[in-house]
């Protein structure tokens, strides 16, 4: 077995790895449980952020724009000021943090690669402030639990949680014939309704209609936010009767008689148990883990995991790194920008994320420099995980990155920016092969490769051997 | 000089003979010809960029979402006031719209949409490359396509040697570039081999760092490329946004932030081009209009037929070129989207078709399986 195997399924070696005697086993028996967070650092729960977000929205639509109505540089200068008390410019740079360092030292980075996936899986896109207070601890308090119960729990959690709702609108969906909609002529917003269909569990090959759309949407309002004159659309969900539609409701042939908000657990349960939603879920799990084109006997295995387990995550995930393991040797995946970051980093222990002590904030400065850095570098190499343009998250095929810019960034990233990573113990020539020996059978024509700068220690030759090792053919895929 | 006797021949003359298509050769034709577009994510509701204002029915449907102060066109249309220099080029035939035309799609997901809108094609998912780059392919011309993106959009996909800009932040040594080409001479992936042949070949002006979330300066440097002769003859834009089922308001809402970025694209094109702005044609594609109706986020929800913006010298005239479908209840798609009488695919056979002189019998069969797409050039473009 290759050593590729390591960066297939999480992030290659560090060099206090232990290599694994037994890769299979040493993968598998890193996905039963959730792993705790390791940043020593703060790590603020989802309600205060969500308060954060709110005293942002609040202070600014209703404090400042009233306050400096008439004079617009004192309303921008107070707005800065409210954006640094906030922390608007500050979180997403701390949950990136969390993420990094993560990936970048967890005993059981297979599990942390599923947490990526699903989260992508779940996206959610850059819209309102969401990136910058709601999307991190989404990721760390939806998505991360869920990642050891069923696939149903998983797609109930991300359905009623505050930030995909706010995401993708169903605080605004009225059902017309419901105490609001007869009031205030108000109507349903389609949008969750059919990204829950189509992305994140039955997909367009469920064959759904825009009546089925229509009916889910109908399931599904009352479902949002609780309003109020002080944390406006920040409020925690909940179900609001006076919203729901009432009588029954029929989605992909099924019918769900009038039941308030056990309608939504009802429909949940068909959509994810649903033969076409395993298909989909498990071709999307082995495109991950495998190649971009996964083929039936590759997706079979993981079905069949499925089926037998009554969507176990757990489960699943096994039958996945099953298959990624038998198909090792014979499949190349070419990875996304921000997993080759997180590979580098954990195989040339590179000097990111900043240490927790250095990302502490005072509230009151924009963030450092070297505070931004890590978010700054994922932006420039395309790949700035919170901020996914639409809500199908980021794309898992090569076509979509590769392009001459998008190539140029990683060689830039390499060559120019890498180089000032390593820590000043790890710049020997030494030290870099014994990284690339961890990780890649062919370490010694890599070696060869960069012998001609063995002896410079500069930015310039570290740039250098970087810049090629990094992009190598071996290095962008495994 | 591009159109060359042999590049003529070669070009045309399989379908020559059986269409009786023949180019002018005037001098106009000589000129390298620019074909722009501008992707608009998330679907741009035509209602608003170009409202029917002889339609009452528009203002009793979109109360909360009516328009003030709409720059007229004709006695049926009006343009969004965020619009406002392509009303200054409709004064002068340098603008004109196709409204109620779509893409043959009406299954309202954005992304089985956007699929369809780059592909061309039916079924989502199934092809792997965009009808701009297949048109590319079938005219022979190849490396003259450019995308002002970070990834390589699927509409341009198809013709090997595109390019892209989108400026990193530094330079990258030509000898780190040339090592690592050398590395993948060997390996099986082409797609990276292609685009590392590209690379090498880009002028140098395209490695001058800028700071690329300025898309004044993108787009400045993308009408210097296309004003020389040599470079790129094809250039792609991508704007996203445009999915507003909240808050889209009227003059100043979401959906007219995203209109004044198209704006403000085709203002910079025009002003950058120069005399070559009329040897060029701005097209926008969006993967469907939007509902006739607000919803209850006073947004509006997928739909399905919408309008086409253009610009350029190569129109034939300012027109709001249309069949009509109306907006009563049943004159609308499943009663509630302005309908499709038009096949945008129809628009873009024939704008390529112009563009890069080509027989749009040819290009019909080549780029969209013979797909039943009737020849608007002399419609809607200067031949």
């Amino acid at each position: 077995m290759s050593l590729n195997f390591f960066r297939r399924v999480a992030f290659g070696l560090s060099p206090s790895d232990k290599k694994p005697d037994d890769p299979l086993p040493w993968a598998l028996s890193q996905l039963n449980t959730v792993p705790d967070l390791l940043w020593p650092g703060s790590i603020l729960a989802e309600k205060e952020l969500r308060k954060k977000y709110g005293e942002w929205v609040y202070g600014d639509r209703e404090v400042l724009r009233k306050k400096f109505k008439n004079d617009k540089d004192e309303y921008k200068k107070a707005k800065d000021d409210l954006r640094l008390k906030t922390g608007e410019r500050y979180f997403e740079l701390n949950e990136h943090a969390i993420r990094h360092y993560q990936t970048k030292y967890s005993q059981q980075p297979v599990f942390e690669r599923f947490w990526l996936f699903w989260g992508n899986h779940f996206a959610i896109s850059e819209k309102d402030f969401l990136a910058e207070f709601s999307t991190g601890p989404y990721q760390r308090e939806i998505i991360r639990p869920n990642m050891v119960k069923t696939f149903e729990e998983m797609v109930h959690s991300v359905t009623t949680s505050w930030c995909m709702i706010h995401h993708l609108d169903n605080s605004e969906s009225v059902g017309p014939n419901s105490r609001r909609g007869l009031e205030s002529r108000d109507t349903i917003n389609e949008n969750h309704a059919r990204e829950l269909l189509e992305l994140h569990t039955v997909s367009p090959s469920a064959g759904y209609t825009q009546e089925d759309v229509i009916q889910l949407a109908y399931i599904m309002t009352g479902w949002g936010h609780k309003w109020s004159r002080k944390n406006l659309e920040t409020g925690d969900v909940w179900f609001d009767q006076e919203k729901h539609q009432k009588g029954d409701k029929q989605v992909l042939g099924v019918k769900y008689k009038n039941d308030a908000k056990r309608e939504l657990g009802k429909v949940i349960h068909d959509l994810a148990t649903h033969p076409v939603c395993i298909e989909f879920v498990s071709t999307k799990l082995c495109r991950h883990f495998i190649t971009d084109e996964p083929t039936s006997e590759m997706i079979n295995p993981v079905i069949e995991a499925w089926n037998k387990s009554n969507g176990n995550l757990i489960e699943i995930h096994k039958a996945v790194i099953k298959q990624a393991f038998k198909y090792n040797d014979t499949t190349h995946k070419f990875h996304p920008p921000e997993i080759w970051l997180m590979q580098l980093s954990r195989m040339f222990d590179l000097n990111i994320p900043l240490s927790a002590d250095r990302m502490n904030y005072n509230f009151k400065s924009r963030p450092t420099n070297r505070q931004r850095q890590l978010s700054w570098i994922l932006r420039e190499i395309g790949h700035s995980p919170y901020r996914a343009k639409q809500p199908n998250g980021w794309s898992d095929v090569e076509a979509d990155w590769v392009s001459p810019e998008l190539l140029l960034r990683r060689f830039w990233f390499a060559s120019v920016e890498l180089p000032r990573l390593v820590k000043s113990e790890n710049q020997l020539h030494d030290f870099i092969i014994s990284c690339l020996k961890n990780n890649f059978d062919n370490y010694e024509s890599m070696a060869s490769l960069i012998h001609q700068f063995r002896f410079g220690t500069t930015e310039k030759d570290l740039g250098r051997k970087f810049g090629v090792i990094c992009n190598l053919p071996g290095v962008l895929k495994v | 000089m591009n159109c060359t006797r042999r590049n003529f021949l070669i070009g045309g003359s399989t379908t020559l003979f059986l269409s009786g298509f023949f180019p002018k050769l005037s001098f106009a034709s000589m000129q390298k010809k620019n074909l722009i577009i501008i992707s608009l994510r998330g679907g741009m509701d035509g209602l608003t960029a170009v409202p029917v204002i002889g339609d009452k029915r528009l203002k009793k449907l979109r109360k909360k979402l009516i328009l003030e102060d709409v720059l007229k066109l004709n006695s049926d249309f009006g343009l969004h006031p965020k619009l406002e220099i392509f009303h200054e080029l409709w004064q002068n035939n340098k603008a004109a719209f196709v409204h109620a035309t779509n893409i043959p799609y009406t299954g309202r997901s954005h992304f089985d949409g956007q699929n369809l809108m780059e592909t061309g094609a039916h079924i989502p998912y199934k092809e792997k490359t965009g009808w701009l780059g297949r048109g590319l392919l079938a005219s022979d011309i190849v490396g003259k396509g450019l995308a002002i993106s970070l990834p390589m959009p699927l509409l341009l996909r198809g013709v090997p040697q595109n390019n892209n800009f989108f400026p990193s932040p530094d330079f990258v040594e030509t000898k780190l570039i040339d090592h690592i080409y050398n590395e993948f001479k060997g390996d099986h992936n082409e797609l990276i081999k292609s685009t590392l042949d590209t690379i090498r070949q880009r002028p140098l002006s395209m490695q001058i760092a800028t700071d690329s979330d300025d898309r004044k300066k993108l787009a400045q440097e993308a009408a210097k490329q296309l004003k020389d002769q040599s470079g790129p003859r094809v250039a792609v834009f991508e704007l996203d946004g445009f999915d507003t089922h909240a808050a889209q308001g009227g003059v100043d809402g979401a959906h007219a932030d995203e209109l004044e970025e198209v704006n403000e694209i085709v203002k910079i094109l025009y002003e950058n081009l120069g005399q070559a702005f009329d040897n060029t044609l701005i097209l926008t594609l969006t993967e469907f209009g939007r509902t006739i109706k607000q919803n209850g986020g006073y947004g509006t929800e997928h739909g399905y037929g919408s309008a086409i913006l253009m610009a350029g010298g190569l129109l034939k005239k300012s027109q709001v070129y249309t069949d009509w479908p109306g907006l009563k209840k049943k004159e609308l798609f499943e009663g509630r989207d302005l309908n499709s009488t038009i096949d945008s695919r129809a628009v873009y056979n024939s704008a390529m078709s112009m563009c890069f002189d080509k027989d749009p019998e040819f290009l019909r069969r080549e780029v969209f399986w013979g797909d039943d797409l009737p020849d608007l050039t002399e419609e809607l473009f200067k031949i």
